[in-house]
């Protein structure tokens, strides 16, 4: 059983109306950042984590959850 | 926080670096191509090692740092940003581990076969250095597609 990240980063952009570009603008990352976390490709750290849930007015935990499969 | 334009600025160069890198390493490869086709008498002059002396530099420092390093701090921090700097860690891992066995292989074939001091070091940078620039370029490529 693995353990993976996912997350919800798109639909709390969406409510937004922001492009992946507008977002990574606002947390002071680059578009592709945005795009393979989305995508669960990559794993952010704290830091940017912590980042986009402030730019998207959530917390970590409503951003972010593991799930098994 | 960054303006939108900074961020398509980086978009766009990071497309181009990934593209740029894998131009970079056709060449690399095609010129150990021709390095090994050569005659071994002349192979070795001075100009041509330094030719590939200065493009082996180059690949490093553009694998060390990233490269544009003429470009603005603002843009380089969002080109080499968080995901890069993993795609890099990465490729430089796996450029090291591909170096190391490739040493061992060479090792091992010299027991059987003659293969000059010069040979061995072409053949273990060219794949060391080769295959860590052809991962970052696909690991890079991957990320903006994905």
């Amino acid at each position: 059983m693995t353990e993976r990240l996912a997350n919800s980063i798109r639909n709390a952009r969406e409510v937004y109306g922001w492009t992946q570009a507008e977002l990574a603008a606002r947390v002071g990352v680059s578009r592709k950042t945005i795009n393979t976390i989305e995508n669960g490709i990559f794993v952010p750290s704290t830091l940017t984590a912590l980042k986009i849930a402030e730019a998207l007015g959530r917390s970590v935990e409503e951003l972010f959850s593991v799930i098994e499969s | 926080m960054h303006d939108v334009h900074g961020v398509e600025e980086a978009e766009r160069m990071g497309r181009a670096r990934s593209r740029i890198f894998f131009v970079l390493a056709i060449v690399f490869f095609s010129g150990q191509a021709a390095y090994f086709g050569s005659s071994p008498l002349t192979r070795d002059s001075t100009p041509r090692i330094g030719a590939w002396l200065i493009l082996v530099c180059l690949i490093l420092m553009l694998l060390a740092t990233g490269g544009f390093l003429l470009r603005g701090r603002k843009v380089r921090d969002l080109l080499n940003d968080e995901t890069s700097r993993m795609n890099r860690l990465a490729s430089q891992a796996l450029g090291f581990w591909v170096t190391i066995i490739t040493a061992l292989a060479l090792y091992v074939e010299s027991m059987f076969d003659s293969l000059t001091f010069n040979e061995g070091v072409h053949i273990l940078v060219t794949l060391g250095v080769g295959s860590a620039l052809i991962s970052f370029a696909v690991r890079e490529r991957r990320a903006h597609s994905a």
